[in-house]
């Protein structure tokens, strides 16, 4: 009641790009949002619908997912699964009813910090404009196998 | 065609090839029901039917694993045909080994199942004969149509309501002829909590729905078969055709053509939406 929205935001970051701009961000003291909680990942085409959606049900408001840019990936082909994949989780979230931009794709290199710090800020906007994703779904609290 | 005509024609066609095959599997209605089977001796033929409908595709997988070397014929139906086409390029299925005697649906049949392509397109795939004449799509379903009039909001008290009906038989996936995965992320315990029904978020449908996307032919069973009367098969609809859209890509309907999320994008002849 009244209280004030804290959004929380899981970002999948690519270990060879995104991380590293994120944590060159980092070293340049540039300010990130405390609201997005990192998890590196070895390679965005690591991050499984499986996976996007056990957030949402943890209760993420939003889900960012970041990889290196196409072309540049650690794995010559990792980002263009990611390309094609997170685009129809998209649209299926829609389908039932769940906000899609609850779920963000995009490209940071690791000479990007700047554009690591933009998306990120931008995210945790969109994420405070649409709410929370409980009240939004109705959702209870995910009760244990955390 | 009526049915039986059709089963004529069908004993026929099987009667002739059967002698230049280790097996032919179809169903076998017996005075006790009809159950899959099969027939190795044209005398059993009088027994092989076109009814009740059962999706072939699993079996012959586990038949082509168990005898690697037998030439064996099926009989499909255009949906079955689909299956075994996406079984095929996942390596599931070895399509030159197969003989298919593929029977296009009646127009009851195509409406019963909301099917869209009753009639067998067999592009690609080495030994097939078709037979029977070619129904009219049926119309698609209601659903469809509705799901993109909601909002946002609607959808999901929709939706939600529906998959709280869901009792987690698994019978969707079980029946499903596209379902083989050893080890199912449906029984995960990481994805989809256990003990737990009618979870609050709907995991379980939606990491089906994903898993479906190209590779759902359409073949409506999981729907059919769902005691909870869930309309699974519209939000696979719905992504078939984000699939057809984005990468040019129908499952089921060309051999040759690759799945598109298992492709980089150099391999993708289409070009990439933006993200
Ligand atoms: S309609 Fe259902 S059973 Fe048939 S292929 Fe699609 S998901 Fe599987
Ligand atoms: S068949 Fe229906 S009730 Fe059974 S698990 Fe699938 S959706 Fe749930
Ligand atoms: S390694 Fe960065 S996206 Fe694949």
């Amino acid at each position: 009641m009244g209280e004030p929205f804290e959004p929380r935001i899981v970002a999948f970051l690519c270990n060879w790009c995104s991380y590293t701009g994120a944590d060159n961000a980092g070293i340049a003291r540039m300010k990130s949002p405390p609201e997005v909680l990192p998890i590196r990942v070895m390679c965005s085409g690591r991050v499984s619908p499986e996976m996007i959606l056990r957030c949402f049900r943890a209760g993420a408001d939003g889900v960012l997912v970041l990889g290196c840019h196409i072309g540049d990936c650690h794995y010559i082909s990792g980002n263009h699964r990611t390309a094609k994949r997170i685009p129809l989780v998209q649209r299926l979230l829609s389908y039932v009813g769940i906000n899609p931009e609850r779920l963000r794709l995009d490209w940071v290199s690791s000479a990007e910090a700047p554009k690591f710090v933009q998306i990120t800020n931008e995210f945790v906007q969109t994420i405070r404009s649409l709410g929370p994703i409980r009240q939004e779904l109705g959702l209870p609290r995910m009760g244990g196998g955390r | 065609m009526k049915e039986n005509e059709l089963v004529e024609i069908l004993r026929g066609c099987a009667a002739r090839k059967l002698p230049e095959l280790d097996g032919l599997l179809g169903i076998l209605r017996t005075t006790e029901g009809a159950a899959p089977y099969v027939f190795h001796h044209c005398e059993e033929l009088a027994g092989l039917v076109l009814s009740p409908r059962y999706p072939l595709g699993g079996i012959v997988r586990v038949l082509q694993a168990r005898y690697p070397k037998a030439r064996l014929g099926v009989v499909v139906r255009a949906c079955d045909l689909r299956g075994l086409v996406e079984l095929a390029k996942r390596g599931q299925v070895a399509p030159d080994r197969l003989y298919l005697l593929a029977v296009a649906c009646t127009p009851e049949e195509a409406q019963h199942c909301r099917c869209q392509r009753p009639v067998p397109n067999p592009t690609g795939w080495p030994q097939v004969e078709v037979l029977g004449s070619p129904a009219a799509a049926a119309e698609a379903h209601p659903l469809l149509v509705q799901n993109e009039r909601l909002g946002l909001a609607e959808r999901w008290a929709f939706w939600r309501q529906e998959f709280a009906k869901c009792i987690k038989c698994y019978g969707c996936r079980n029946i499903c002829p596209e379902c083989f995965c050893q080890a199912c992320a449906l029984e995960d315990p990481l994805w989809v909590e256990r003990g737990i029904l009618a979870p609050p978020f709907p995991t379980f449908h939606l990491v089906r729905a994903m898993h479906m996307a190209s590779r759902c032919v359409g073949c409506r069973q999981c729907e059919l078969s769902c005691p909870a009367h869930i309309p699974l098969t519209v939000l696979y609809e719905l992504l078939r055709r984000d699939v057809a859209e984005m990468f040019g890509y129908q499952a089921g309907e060309d051999l040759s053509a690759q799945p598109p999320l298992s492709l980089s994008l150099t391999e993708e002849t289409t070009p990439l939406p933006n993200p």
